[in-house]
Order: C-alpha cells, then structure tokens, then sequence
C-alpha cells in the first residue's frame, strides 16, 4: 500500500481519512463507556475484556485507514443532502414519539406526511390522500386482521 | 435412506396440513409481494413482516417464514428482471441477462426460466438439507466450544473476502459488528455494558433494530439521493412457458448452478452471495458464445437463479445443524425462533422432529407455491413497479415502523432503528458494506460466548484452539482465506469479478 510518491503529506483518498476518524470516534466511546468493565484474565475473561479488545481493535483499522489516505489515491467524499436523512429519521422518530399515546390514526399520516417531504416530487394532496389510505389499510391489516396490540387512537375509541 | 424417506414424510405430514399449508402459501405470497418492492431486500422484507407470524404455533411461524423468506428472494429476481433494479445482492447478476430479455419482450421466459430454475434447485437443495441434516447433527455433537469459535471465525474470514473493495473497511466492518454485539447485559456476571446507562439498551441491540435500520431505513435514503431511474418494461410481457429450445439451453446451466449455489450456501460467512456471480461466470466461460451473455442469453438468468435459490436453501444447514447462522437472513431466522421458544442447534432435530421436517418440506412446497403463484401474478406486479417512488418509499417507510414497534411493542425500538438508519447512511457515505457489520453482529455473542468457554476450559492458555485438530484446521483454513484474499493477484480478480 505503499504510494509511489514516497513522502507526500496530501490527503489522497479524502473518504478514507473521514472514514478513519469515524471509526477512531466509535472506538473512544466504545473505550469510554467500558473503562470501568473489569476485563479479567484470560484464564476467567471478565465483562470488559472483549468490548475493550474490539474497541482498540476498530480504533487501529480507523487509525490505518487514515494513514493510508496519505500514501494512495482514493475516493473523495460524496455531496451530503441533508433533506433525505433529515425528513426520512424525522418521520420514524414522529412514529416512535406518537404511536403509543396518539395511536396508529396519527402516527400513520404523520409518517406518510414527514416522510414525503424527503422527496422533491411530492405532490400534496396524492401525499395526503394517500397518507389516509395507507393509514386505515394498516389499521385494518395489523389491528383488525392480525390482532397486533398496537394502539389504533386510544384518545377517540381507547384502544 | 430408510430413515431419510421416514424424516421426509413426517416432514411432509406436518407441511401438507391445511393450517401450514395456508401459511406457507401466504408466506410466499406477501413476502412476493414487499420482495418486489425495489430497495427492499429479504432482510427489511423478513423484519418487516416477522410480527405477521406472532399469532402461530412455532411449526407454522417458522413455515410462513421461509415461505416469507423464498417470497423476498424471488420478488428480488423479478425486480431484477422487469426493472434494472436488482432487490438485493444475489439478484445483481439477473440484471444483466435478464433485463436484457425483457427489453427484448421475453420478460415473461426469463421470469418463467428464474421460477422453473429455482423450483428445481429448490428441489435439490431440500433433498441435500434433509441427507445431510442428520450426519451434520450428529457432527455437530463433536463440537467443542474451541472448534464452535474457530467455526465463526473462519466464517468471518469469508465474509472479509466476499466483501467489496478495501479488504481493511471489510475487516473494520466485522469487528465493529462484533463490538455492537456486546452491548448489553454480559451473560455471566450481569454487568451492563456499554449501554450509556439506557435501560432500552440493556438487553443488547436487537438484531431487527440493526437490521431494518442498516438496510431499510438506509436503503431508502440512498434511493432518494439517486434520481429515478428506474426502466420498468413496456409493452408485453411475452409468453411465460419458455420454448423446447429454451429448456434445452438452460438444461445443464440450471443443473450447475444448483450445485454450485448448494455448495457454496453451505459455508459459513454468507457463501450463499457468491453463487449466482459464480454460477455466472462459469456460464460465461464455458458458453460456446460468450458474446451472447449481456445481451439476453436465457443461460445467464438461468444458472444464477438456480444458484441464488440453492443458496437460500442450503443456508438453513449451518443454521438447523450447528446453530451458526450464516447470514443477516438466517441471523432473522434465529430471531423468529426464539421469540417462539426454539433455540436452534442440532437438538432442534431431535427435540423437535415435526418442526424440523416440518420445515425443511415447507421449503420443497414454498418452492412449489412460488412456481404457481407467480406465472399468473406476474402482470400484478409489473403494475406494482410501476408506482411512483414518490409513493412507494413512504409506504415502505410506514411497514418499515410498524413491523419495528410490533417485534417487542416498543415504541424505543423505532427511535433506535432511526438512529442505526443514519449511521447505516454514514457507513455508505464513507465507502463501507453493512453486509460483513450485520455478520460480526450476528455471530458476535456466540463468538464471545465460546471463546470464553473455551478459555475457561484451557485454563486461559490459546493453545487449545491450535492443539484440537478440528478447531486447528478451520484456523488454518481462515487463515489462508485471509492471506489470499490480501494478495495482489486475487484482489485484482476479485475485483473483476464483482465488476462482471
């Protein structure tokens, strides 16, 4: 992995460095987070051996990985849209928050709704139409035909 | 044989009743159904749907299961063939040929060929399950703590080389999923471990939490970010049956793909992905013209569907005998079985007979059900991939919340999800596969679990793992995996193959 330009100090594979550090930062709050596990000895490992050992593990590859950046050519990072992950992870925590003292008749739309705002080509009112449809199929289909315990809108019918 | 042909038909009397026949037929038929859905591999397809199957009898859930599961698989093939879309990794070679054909108009032979191919592979494969299944087990019992560690060890060296690009992000990967897998409460003193003091966390990450969120949630954001392309035939379908001519053709492809993906599903560490690109490559090789593969040769749609469904099936082996799933899929299973109670291993077969014959004819009849069902139901969905993405991926996203709050009806369990979603979303931005993360995580507790038995056996000394031949000679195996698999040589033949 050598590069040819020995010496070069540029980045080369901007990816690889974000990578890296990535996996560096996971590593610190895996080693943070076990500091007081006790690892024991091999002979009898305790609760804090392994976590520690993969922890150090993933910080070593994060850490080659940032110094091989340096020596050979790779990818660059890709442009970050931040409007997919935003409206996307925004709509299942909308559910996670709703589902349990709203029920499905709200959580449902709000899923629907929050979740189509992530895409450029939404069209409001199919969005909206279709958010109800969805909603009371599902309802039907885990409530009704499959007898999930799931909430429907214990604030309107209790359960 | 005496005992095989007894196993088989008490399998059969427990699959042909009228109960597990209804839910092996709608098992294959909703997991078609979600399957098809382009960006929705049998992973998010399986975790999705996994609380359909809450209501039945262990032997029933496990049927629908794989009926759900074979559903998913051959849903991905018809993506693959009717859109330029492949649904999941082992469908990326169907693409080629087989959308090829239907440009051509011959989508109806190729989704006939994918279906008559992988019914007669699923044939195959049931019948090597069922004459290995008691040998296997009886193997399993040799299995030491120290050979059951080398075991997964081996089987993450596989999965290194089967990854993509950089051997270091594959490897990066593995151990991250392994630190993953130890969160939680530790089994032997109860301490909690990197839990960040969150009760939520304290039962470990649930193996659907990861899952959902690292293939679903982040499969939907990358989908968002490409723009639309997807090329969903026009025009006719064409006949399904394919011709006399046909048949001939894909007569020896279908019969070395089976082998080939039986053999390779078998492994540990997801062999199971590389039969169809090895089934292609073979068919390209051996082709009296080569020229013809990309171009709509019915040979290459046919040999790496029998080699995809083969691989399905054998996977279940490693599974049912040992209790090491091989794969994210089988990692599900594992899930599935024990929210039902079954703790699978090789004393499933002797514990449990019905279930487990039970199983393993199901998988024969879902081979069956998914040959009938989808020649007629072809045209439904076509029509299904032709809505909008712009309605497809909230709906998706809908199922995706649901299916996560019903596993445990814990509303934390989607907050969770949405998180491991952006991380999957990070991992992809920075060049890594969640395929090999998903295998460390799945096999992380048992590695742990073993490697600690066995160290408390050998009085802390890692000469046991070199001094059991067993356990010696699967080290030695994942050892040169792994030196191959860093050489320059064969990462350049590696990389052209994924390329191909």
């Amino acid at each position: 992995m050598q590069g040819e330009e020995a010496g070069a100090s540029r980045v080369r594979a901007p990816q690889d460095v974000a990578a890296g550090l990535f996996l560096v930062a996971i590593a610190a709050l895996g080693l943070w987070q076990g500091a007081e596990l006790s690892a024991g000895s091999l002979g009898q490992v305790g609760p804090g051996m392994l976590p520690r050992a993969l922890a150090a593990l993933t910080g070593l590859c994060g850490a080659v990985l940032v110094m091989q950046a340096f020596a050979s050519p790779g990818a660059r990072l890709a442009r970050w849209p931040l409007r997919g992950p935003l409206f996307i992870l925004g709509a299942a925590v909308a559910f996670g928050l709703t589902v349990r003292p709203l029920g499905l008749a709200v959580a449902g739309p709000l899923v629907v709704l929050i979740g189509a705002m992530a895409s450029r080509e939404t069209r409001w009112i199919e969005a909206v139409v279709f958010a109800a449809v969805m909603t009371a199929l599902c309802v039907g289909l885990f409530k009704f035909a499959l007898g999930l315990p799931i909430p429907v809108a214990p604030w309107a019918i209790g359960y | 044989m005496g005992d095989l042909a007894a196993n088989l038909s008490l399998g059969f009397a427990t699959a042909l009743t009228l109960q597990n026949l209804g839910l092996c037929f709608l098992g294959c038929l909703v997991g078609t159904l979600i399957g098809v859905l382009p960006g929705v591999g049998p992973i998010a397809t399986i975790a999705m749907l996994l609380p359909l199957t809450f209501k039945v009898d262990p032997t029933g859930a496990l049927i629908m299961l794989a009926g759900i599961y074979y559903g998913a698989q051959y849903g991905g093939s018809t993506t693959a063939i009717l859109v330029n879309i492949p649904g999941e990794a082992t469908s990326v070679v169907t693409v080629l040929d087989g959308h090829e054909m239907a440009k051509q108009g011959r989508a109806g032979v190729a989704l006939g060929i994918a279906a008559i191919g992988s019914f007669i592979a699923g044939t195959a494969a049931t019948l090597v399950i069922a004459a290995l299944g008691a040998p296997l087990t009886r193997l399993a019992l040799l299995f030491g703590p120290a050979e059951y560690f080398s075991l997964m060890v081996l089987g993450l060296a596989f999965a290194v080389v089967l990854a993509r690009g950089s051997v270091l992000k594959a490897v990066a990967m593995i151990v991250l999923g392994l630190l993953l897998s130890t969160v939680g409460t530790d089994l032997e003193t109860g301490e909690e471990r990197l839990t960040f003091g969150l009760a939520d966390l304290s039962d470990g990450i649930d193996f659907a939490v990861l899952a959902m969120g690292v293939f679903g949630f982040a499969e939907v954001l990358r989908n968002l970010e490409s723009p639309e392309t997807r090329d969903v035939v026009r025009g006719k379908l064409g006949r399904l049956l394919p011709s006399l001519d046909d048949f001939k053709r894909c007569l020896w492809p279908i019969a070395r793909g089976t082998g080939l993906g039986a053999a390779l599903g078998i492994l540990p560490g997801n062999g199971a992905v590389l039969g169809p690109f090895a089934a292609y490559t073979l068919e390209k090789r051996i082709a009296r013209e080569p020229q013809r593969f990309g171009r709509g040769a019915i040979e290459g749609v046919a040999g790496p569907e029998s080699a995809n469904n083969a691989g399905a099936q054998t996977a279940f082996i490693p599974l049912l005998t040992l209790g090491i799933p091989p794969n994210a899929v089988m990692a599900l299973m594992v899930g599935a079985m024990t929210i039902h109670g079954v703790i699978p291993g090789p004393q499933v077969m002797t514990k449990n007979p019905g279930l487990f014959w039970g199983m393993i004819a199901s998988m024969w009849i879902g081979n069956l059900v998914l040959l009938i069902i989808n020649l007629p139901l072809i045209g439904l969905w076509v029509r299904l991939l032709k809505v909008p993405y712009r309605l497809m991926f909230p709906a998706i996203l809908l199922f995706c919340c649901i299916g996560i709050y019903s596993i445990n009806n814990n509303p934390a369990d989607v907050l969770l999800t949405a998180f491991f979603g952006f991380s999957g979303y990070l991992l992809y931005k920075f060049g890594f596969e969640p395929a090999p993360l998903l295998l460390g995580f799945v096999l992380g507790r048992l590695l742990e679990e073993k490697l600690r038995q066995a160290l408390v056996l050998s009085r802390g000394s890692f000469a046991a793992f070199v001094e059991r031949p067993l356990s010696a000679a699967l080290l030695a195996v994942a050892l040169v995996t792994l030196v191959v698999a860093v050489l320059p040589a064969v990462r350049k033949s590696r990389e052209e193959a994924f390329q191909e």
